[in-house]
């Protein structure tokens, strides 16, 4: 076993070649803060991702996206065109000295360059390979392109997403960036712990559409077990005090009234009450209501077929949700969401970017978090961990800029010459 | 070295989680070879037993697809924790585990008497993993919430979805399924690596709250450099034109087109026989496209709407263009040629359930790939589990069933 003093990191024995693209960016960017060496590799002029949006003071740059620096903290990056034979053996190179390679290319693509699996294993056998692609390495699909919106229908989620009879809607910010990276870096400490204990490496596949399959949430057992087939329902409030609610200064969800949640419906009246904002709800044949509901009943209204069941219960739990309705509109989002919840209520604002930026529990827990841009003569304020361990601390360090780090990596650790890496820069192979 | 040892074997879960993003999280870990001992108990039934969809006219609490999705693979222990006597089982449960999981309100297990302390005392490098929502501490570490709230908590809700309609959000919990779960599983593998080499235990908390919020990353970047308060922009890109979901031939079927550049915009023009529209000139540049998005996803919709999803996706990507049918639960577990080559989705035989299928792993390791058994009935492993991991004897065992410990 090591001594502890020597090993403060989870990852900090390990080196990582990343030459992932958009999807598996975020992959690297988590080993990198569980403090394993991850060595971004960019085609020479940057990863394309640079010239993504948006950046910083809007001023158009590659090394000012914001979009990159949000997937690429606590990276070192190095250029490289792999496509050229002096790039490919100055990888090889480089590979003794990595446990993991990361990567987004088509399938085929490094075994056409000699670069494949069975190529990284003839120079370093217990490699850890993982592959991002749009649909895997095998299969009718495999060669399709796959952006965001591609994989993102493809998994089924974005069915379910937005208002019936309407397109659907693709989630914000490139999910899938985040769901694929989030399932290779899983498959990636899996494969470690296996190295660890056996000496192997191996392959690490990922398919984006795969990866993103989960998040259809019931819709496929629904299918499966009972051949209902799950669709968008929008806004739809089947029940009062279920669903998303206009307030004074934006909107506010509401979750009241679920059996087994908590968050109980006389509450809620009480709370109106108090505002004296009850109406008429107080009267016995709308207090009644709410006893017959189950969580079955609750499931049937929401995703069941029984149309006749749903045109029963409908008319008759929209006039209390529009006195509730009218109730929410006159208090602001955070009023609802504190008062609420002091109440024993599942309210939850719609926090705007700005919102959560003000957070009272992300502030208190310092969870927003400033990293240093000597570069930029600035200090930015980054989104903070995903997670907390009581030990080593999470770490974070500001994303690179192009290259930076080719003296060190390539003069410094492979040995070039200054000649000889100006040289390679100037063919366009650095 | 030893062939087909699966990456987690010889590793136990004490599992006290329920509902959604802790017994996925969990069930990732048993699906690579962890032991997971679900602890559930008669008295405190997990709700997602309890929810549908089941079969038509079955319903027990052993055959919602809720439950049995994310739960494959483990074993079901039922013990009261209420009861006084629960505790000391529990404890003789952690003194030969790995890994505590957890996502109850921040003080549950603590009332239950398994302060990190205590389980410390009977396995001083245990792993304590807590998922709560909001965190265990701060203003709000007691406001309740779950998969619902997320999305509008941390953002997600505002920024998805058409500019001009109420922020609904996904449809779904999205972050529950692959977000939280998948940082949960990290966090707790990087433990686990970290005590192989320091033979150090630690707490780790998962706030889902935080967890979720790290997918609206850039916003957060273009809120706190340029004071920017991004809105939801639907489905376009400032960056691509076309894009978005284009409605095709059928009841609700939809493609998904995608053109980033000049070249696809050409082959894209190409594969829908060149009309004459793509040849207008307020189209000839990216620029020009993006000036004319409305009428330009007018004349795209009129060409996918006499054809199916699957004939645009299979015209466009043979040109190299981008798309994709927006696929239902149906198309993805009976109709998707790619997906039933790969075998993505896993049916399984339940005694109760019958045989239904199940979502494979996410990721697929060459060597050790994950595998998947049935969803545990309600207490189906209680006496294996007191027997073979807690090494009692049947009176023992008998004792704790009649006094409802084992319940």
């Amino acid at each position: 076993m090591t001594d502890p003093a020597d090993a403060p990191l989870a990852l900090d024995d390990i080196r990582v070649l990343d030459l992932a693209g958009e999807p598996g960016m975020y992959c690297g960017k988590l080993l990198a803060e569980l403090g394993a060496d991850v060595i971004k590799i960019e085609p020479p002029g940057g990863d394309p991702a640079r010239r993504i949006g948006p950046f910083f003071h809007d001023e158009v740059d590659p090394n000012k996206s914001l979009y990159f620096f949000g997937l690429n903290s606590s990276k070192r990056s190095i250029t490289l065109n792999i496509a050229t034979a002096d790039g490919q053996a100055l990888l090889k190179r480089l590979l003794p000295t990595a446990n993991v390679v990361v990567e987004t290319f088509p399938p085929g693509y490094l075994d056409s360059l000699g670069l494949g699996y069975t190529d990284l294993c003839r120079i370093k056998p217990d490699i850890i390979h993982c592959s991002i692609t749009g649909f895997g390495e095998s299969g009718p699909h495999s060669h399709y392109k796959t952006p965001d919106i591609v994989a993102i229908a493809m998994s089924g989620m974005m069915y379910l997403a937005g208002f019936p009879g309407e397109a659907p809607d693709r989630p914000y910010g490139n999910q899938t960036n985040y769901c694929a990276s989030i399932q290779a870096t899983t498959g990636i400490l899996m494969a470690l712990l296996h190295r660890d204990a056996t000496g192997e490496g191996q392959q690490v596949e990922v398919s984006m559409q795969e990866a993103l399959l989960l998040n259809q949430e019931t819709a496929v057992p629904y299918w499966d077990i009972r051949k209902d087939l799950r669709g968008r329902v929008g806004n739809e409030r089947r029940l009062p005090a279920i669903g998303v609610y206009e307030c004074q200064d934006g909107y506010v969800m509401f979750m009241v009234g679920v059996p087994g949640f908590g968050s109980p419906w006389p509450e809620l009246m009480r709370w109106m009450v108090d505002e004296g904002k009850v109406e008429d709800l107080l009267e016995e044949r709308w207090k009644n209501l709410f006893g017959q509901l189950d969580m079955r009943l609750i499931a049937e209204l929401y995703f069941g077929t029984d149309a006749e069941l749903v045109a029963t219960w409908v008319p008759r739990l929209t006039h209390i949700d529009e006195v509730l309705a009218r109730f929410i509109k006159n208090y602001t989002k955070e009023y609802l969401y504190e008062e609420g919840q002091r109440r024993g209520l599942l309210v939850a604002p719609v926090n705007t970017p700005g919102d959560l930026v003000e957070n009272p529990q992300l502030n208190y827990r310092r969870w927003f978090t400033p990293v240093e841009h000597p570069e930029l003569e600035t200090t930015i304020t980054y989104a903070g961990p995903p997670y907390r361990f009581s030990e080593p601390p999470w770490c974070i360090r500001r994303p690179p800029r192009i290259g930076e780090h080719n003296q060190e990596v390539y003069c410094g650790e492979l040995g070039l010459s200054q000649e000889q890496l100006e040289a390679l820069t100037g063919a366009g192979i650095i | 070295m030893q062939a087909n040892r699966l990456p987690l074997e010889g590793i136990r879960v004490a599992d006290f989680c329920w509902f959604g993003a802790g017994p996925i999280y969990t069930e990732n870990l048993a699906n690579h070879g962890a032991q997971v001992v679900r602890v559930e108990s008669q008295a405190h039934i997990d709700g997602l037993r309890a929810a549908h969809p089941m079969p038509e006219g079955k319903y027990t609490l052993n055959v919602s697809g809720y439950y049995n999705n994310y739960n494959a693979s483990k074993l079901s222990f039922t013990l009261n924790m209420k009861h006084p006597k629960a505790l000391d089982v529990a404890l003789r449960l952690v003194a030969v585990s790995d890994i505590v999981a957890e996502n109850y309100t921040p003080g549950t297990l603590e009332k239950w008497g398994l302060t990190y302390e205590k389980l410390q005392e009977v396995k001083p490098d245990i792993i304590l993993v807590r998922e709560p929502m909001q965190g265990s501490d701060g203003p709000h570490a007691n406001f309740g919430g779950f998969g619902a709230v997320i999305s509008p908590l941390a953002g997600i809700s505002h920024l998805s979805g058409s500019p001009d309609r109420v922020p609904v959000g996904l449809g779904t919990n999205y972050t529950d399924y692959v977000i939280n779960p998948g940082h949960t599983v990290i966090a707790t593998l990087a433990a686990l690596r970290y005590r192989n080499r320091t033979g150090k235990g630690q707490v780790v908390e998962v706030a889902q709250v935080e967890s979720s919020a790290c997918v609206v990353g850039t916003a957060i970047l273009d809120q706190t450099v340029n004071d920017r308060v991004q809105n939801r922009q639907g489905n376009r890109l400032p960056h691509a034109a076309p894009h978005g979901a284009y409605r095709c031939q059928g009841d609700d079927r939809w493609c998904v087109i995608a053109v980033f550049s000049d070249d696809q915009w050409r082959a894209f023009c190409q594969a829908i026989g060149d009309p004459q529209w793509c040849h207008e000139e307020r189209f000839a540049t990216f620029q020009g496209r993006k000036e004319n998005e409305d009428e330009l996803d007018r004349l795209v919709e009129g060409w996918t709407s006499t054809r199916t999803a699957e004939e645009v996706m299979e015209t466009l990507q043979a040109a190299g263009v981008p798309a994709g049918v927006v696929q239902n639960a149906r198309d993805v577990l009976e109709n998707d040629p790619h997906l039933k080559e790969r075998g993505y989705y896993v049916y399984l035989d339940h005694p109760e359930a019958g045989r239904t299928a199940y979502d494979g792993p996410g990721f697929r390791l060459g060597k050790t790939p994950g595998s998947l058994q049935p969803a545990p009935m309600l207490g189906e492993h209680t006496e294996r589990v007191c027997k073979e991991v807690l090494q009692m004897d049947d009176e023992e065992m008998a004792q704790l069933v009649m006094q409802g410990v084992l319940f």
